[in-house]
């Protein structure tokens, strides 16, 4: 009588084997305890960046301000934002504007472009590199070398070199030249990987029973290279986090435009004060917030290599 | 394989590598609109082919005519052809940015010595302070002093050059709280004697030294030690800006690669034979715990030379950073590429010397 409703739980039970997985990776990257505190801040920095697509009462009162170029008598507005004391917690810059809320605003934009320019650079490389891994002969030939070129200049000089070819003309532009610069590096990492993988067994097999080229490609070899790519792409969340504000910092620094939400260009706003009259503050707080997100960024991606590597697990 | 067959071989892997820097280079060169291509070919003259290239050469004082600077209307192939050759007839094109006008080969060997000298002093210091420091602390993992040095690692990794420069420059240089430093430049123009000795060629307001062309070293072989002091004060923030990131990124790897080769078996055996402990750490492990680190050093390298442009903007150090900013930023066409090809060159040289030590020391990639 018990019998059948027992063996539905257990088929309800069962999970599918590669969730089980996610939530297994998920328990020991938990254990790992600096990993998971990275992971945290990071979710933190996505909330924050997300909140406005979400609900933008909150942040939508300053941005109208920073488009507006700001003005003397800038109070904030009474309701869902925050308030005076919270706005205006780590100061104001040359503009009258308090920095708090410039960086908050400056996170969703900086966040946005960067998973923005991880996402199709690994995309574009997590593709590429695949198809060349599998198929070897001149196609990897001519890709490998392409990439090499990318590599023989130093990123942030061919970054300036592209943005400059752009003839750039917005922050998108920047976003644009990051991203032909970014693929190269996954395009190695799952070529690498591709070619360990394709001489397996389970791709042999699946050959054997009638499978095309590129179906081993993209249902068989493709999730087995994620995983050393995904410990790339939260590394790679911090570097082009820097860099981007980098490259703002340089292309702005002769010409500050308050209008810019953007942890680069709120440095070099502050900057000038900071040189002027000792105004540390408008350097300081988007230099930290800057910081923490790459260090977490770091912690987080240095925790999934150990969990990701079948080596290294349990 | 023996060694010099190896380093032949890896040599004549430069070939294609070279190769497509150029085409990587001229591939942005192409992307630029006309416009742009003939406006810092001739800056103030209406354009008007042949006419142009004449009075372009003279009014600019050139040793030679612009003739075959740029080519609109052959195929792409033939204008790489001739943009090749022309590189290496030594005619880069022309360039006015703020810190100089005239040709891109000129401001190249006019900065690109005070690059060099940020690059190697804080190279050195870079080594010599990370290597006994990452042994240091990677012979005791998950002590309080390991931790101390992961952590001084980690802020030195996630700190951007520019927020860690800008700091520097606005506590310690003129008007901050400890105005000890100067704030730009590379030296003073007043460190420099009235009139210049015969070892210092002047032309306008740039000095260029001999015989090394380093004013540090220059400086020093000749004995003016006021100028020395003068230049090693320009360069003590933008050295130390450079070093803590660069220290910190070699670091993070030897540490990385003691705890790895300290699980080795030949160390338990070392340690078993009653080997001392110091010389288990210095011969057994760090030799081993330095491969890992060589091996990433390509892109260490990579990252120092992308410092350097960060840090000179900061600091308005006269470099090949600075140069290729301002190019940047005053839309100098062949600025830019000029000095892309340079940070390119260095890039494939370091490369091609780290590979040849690490076929030294690991005679395994020989073979």
């Amino acid at each position: 009588m018990e019998s059948p409703n027992l063996e539905k739980t257990m088929i309800q039970r069962k999970k599918h084997p590669k969730l089980q997985d996610y939530r297994f990776t998920l328990k020991l990257l938990g254990k790992n305890r600096l990993a998971a505190a990275g992971g945290v801040i990071v979710l933190v920095y996505f909330a924050i960046a997300v909140l406005d697509y979400v609900d933008p009462q909150y942040l939508q009162p300053y941005l109208n301000y920073i488009l507006s170029g700001g003005s003397q008598a800038f109070y904030v507005p009474l309701g869902p934002g925050l308030s005076n004391g919270w706005a205006y917690i780590f100061g104001e810059t040359e503009y009258n504007m308090p920095i708090f809320p410039y960086i908050l605003a400056a996170l969703k934009v900086d966040l946005t472009y960067t998973v923005f320019i991880v996402g199709s650079g690994a995309l574009i490389g997590v593709v590429l590199g695949t198809i060349s891994g599998y198929y070897g002969g001149y196609l990897d030939e001519v890709v490998m070398r392409i990439t090499d070129i990318f590599f023989s200049v130093p990123t942030l000089v061919l970054a300036l070199a592209i943005i400059f070819a752009l003839q750039a003309s917005s922050l998108l532009d920047i976003v644009y030249a990051l991203i032909i610069i970014w693929w190269p590096t996954y395009a190695r990492i799952s070529r690498g990987q591709a070619l360990s993988l394709k001489s397996m067994k389970y791709v042999e097999a699946s050959t054997a029973s009638g499978s095309s080229g590129l179906r081993n490609v993209f249902v068989h070899l493709m999730p087995n290279v994620l995983s050393p790519v995904m410990v790339q792409l939260s590394l790679d969340l911090g570097s082009v986090v820097g860099v981007f504000a980098t490259l703002v910092f340089i292309g702005f620094m002769h010409l500050p435009n308050p209008y810019i939400p953007e942890l680069g260009n709120i440095i070099v706003i502050g900057e000038s004060e900071f040189t002027a009259v000792g105004a540390w503050w408008a350097v300081l707080f988007p230099g930290i917030f800057l910081f923490i997100f790459v260090i977490a960024v770091n912690l987080l991606g240095d925790g999934l290599r150990d969990v990701l590597d079948p080596k290294l697990r349990r | 394989m023996e060694l010099r067959y190896f380093v032949l071989r890896r040599v004549l892997l430069l070939i294609p590598t070279l190769a497509g820097l150029l085409i990587l280079v001229f591939a942005l060169f192409m992307s630029l609109p006309h416009s742009l291509l003939e406006l810092s070919l001739f800056p103030g003259i209406p354009h008007n082919a042949a006419l142009e290239e004449a009075q372009g050469a003279q009014i600019l004082g050139l040793p030679y005519t612009l003739n075959g600077v740029y080519h609109p209307g052959l195929p792409l192939p033939l204008q790489f052809g001739k943009y090749v050759v022309r590189l290496f007839q030594g005619n880069w094109g022309y360039m006015t940015v703020p810190i100089y006008s005239g040709s891109v080969i000129g401001a190249i060997t006019t900065f690109f010595p005070n690059t060099a000298q940020l690059v190697i002093i804080a190279s050195i210091l870079a080594i010599v302070i990370s290597i006994p420091l990452g042994t240091f602390i990677g012979a005791r993992p998950n002590t309080i002093s390991d931790h101390v040095g992961r952590i001084f690692t980690f802020i030195g990794y996630a700190i951007p050059a520019f927020v860690l420069g800008t700091f520097l420059l606005a506590i310690f240089s003129k008007g901050g709280i400890i105005p000890i430093f100067p704030s730009a430049n590379a030296f003073s123009a007043s460190a420099i004697p009235n009139p210049p000795p015969s070892w210092m060629l002047s032309s306008g307001d740039l000095f260029i030294t001999s015989p090394t062309h380093i004013v540090l070293v220059d400086s020093l072989l000749h004995g003016d030690l006021g100028l020395a002091w003068n230049t090693l004060m320009h360069t003590i923030l933008p050295v130390l800006t450079l070093t803590y990131g660069l220290l910190a990124g070699i670091m993070r790897f030897i540490r990385a690669g003691m705890v790895d080769s300290a699980r080795q078996e030949y160390v338990k055996t070392a340690r078993s034979e009653g080997v001392p402990e110091r010389i288990v750490i210095r011969e057994h492990i760090r030799r081993n715990a330095l491969i890992p680190t060589i091996t990433v050093m390509g892109l260490i390298i990579a990252s120092l030379l992308g410092g350097v442009v960060v840090v000179e903007e900061v600091f308005s150090y006269p470099g090949m950073g600075l140069l290729t900013v301002q190019a940047a930023v005053q839309t100098q066409v062949y600025g830019v590429l000029g000095t892309t090809l340079v940070f390119g060159l260095i890039l494939v040289l370091a490369n091609l010397i780290v590979d040849v030590i690490y076929a030294l020391i690991d005679p395994r990639i020989r073979y």
